[in-house]
């Protein structure tokens, strides 16, 4: 077990608290969760590509940031005209 | 060398990150929370870029970590702001600076 596979399990322990808010949480609580939890999810598969060698990771961790910043405006834009 | 320069800046990003999650965790309110948000989408991703330019130098791997890094940075600080003003137009109706607020800040 090497250092990424470290900051990868710290990085995926960290999720944990913010399912605690998003369950329990005020509605915009709720989303500041969701968003952090993004920015976690990325940074985790990027260091599972460093871990595991597969640059095919990072990818997804790329992926992941794009739709989680879009996923976060739209639900932002829903709560401002909806919520 | 370059490994310990690698897992120190994963250290950094790790102690970062989670304490950006406690943070969320433990703030009362929706606008408290929102400055651990922005401190999770600035220093973390850009210790992790890093780190993975410090092994990989800017190869493949190297390259994609520092557009996910920008990709986090750029986007963080919008969805902050986005989530911020939807919060507060969600809250008053409108985005508007109440009286009360502006006597107090006088």
């Amino acid at each position: 077990m090497n250092g990424w596979f470290v900051a990868a399990i710290a990085l995926l322990v960290g999720i944990v608290p913010l399912l605690v808010v998003a369950g329990t949480a005020d509605v915009v609580s709720r989303l500041v969760a969701l968003e952090v939890a993004g920015v976690q999810g990325s940074l985790t598969l990027v260091c599972l590509a460093q871990a595991f060698d597969r640059s095919v990771y990072t990818d997804l961790g790329l992926v992941l940031a794009v739709l989680s910043v879009v996923t976060g405006l739209t639900y932002a834009r829903f709560l401002e005209r909806y919520l | 060398m370059t490994r310990v320069l690698a897992d120190a800046f994963l250290a950094i990003a790790m102690v970062v990150q989670v304490a950006s999650c406690l943070g969320v965790l433990v703030m009362r309110n929706g606008y408290q929370r929102l400055h651990y948000a922005a401190a999770a989408t600035t220093i973390g991703p850009v210790a992790v870029a890093a780190a993975v330019v410090t092994q990989q130098q800017l190869a493949e791997p190297g390259v994609k970590a520092i557009i996910t890094a920008v990709v986090l940075l750029t986007g963080g600080a919008l969805l902050t702001h986005a989530t911020g003003r939807a919060a507060r137009v969600s809250e008053h109706g409108r985005w508007v600076v109440l009286d009360a607020e502006v006597e107090a800040a006088s």
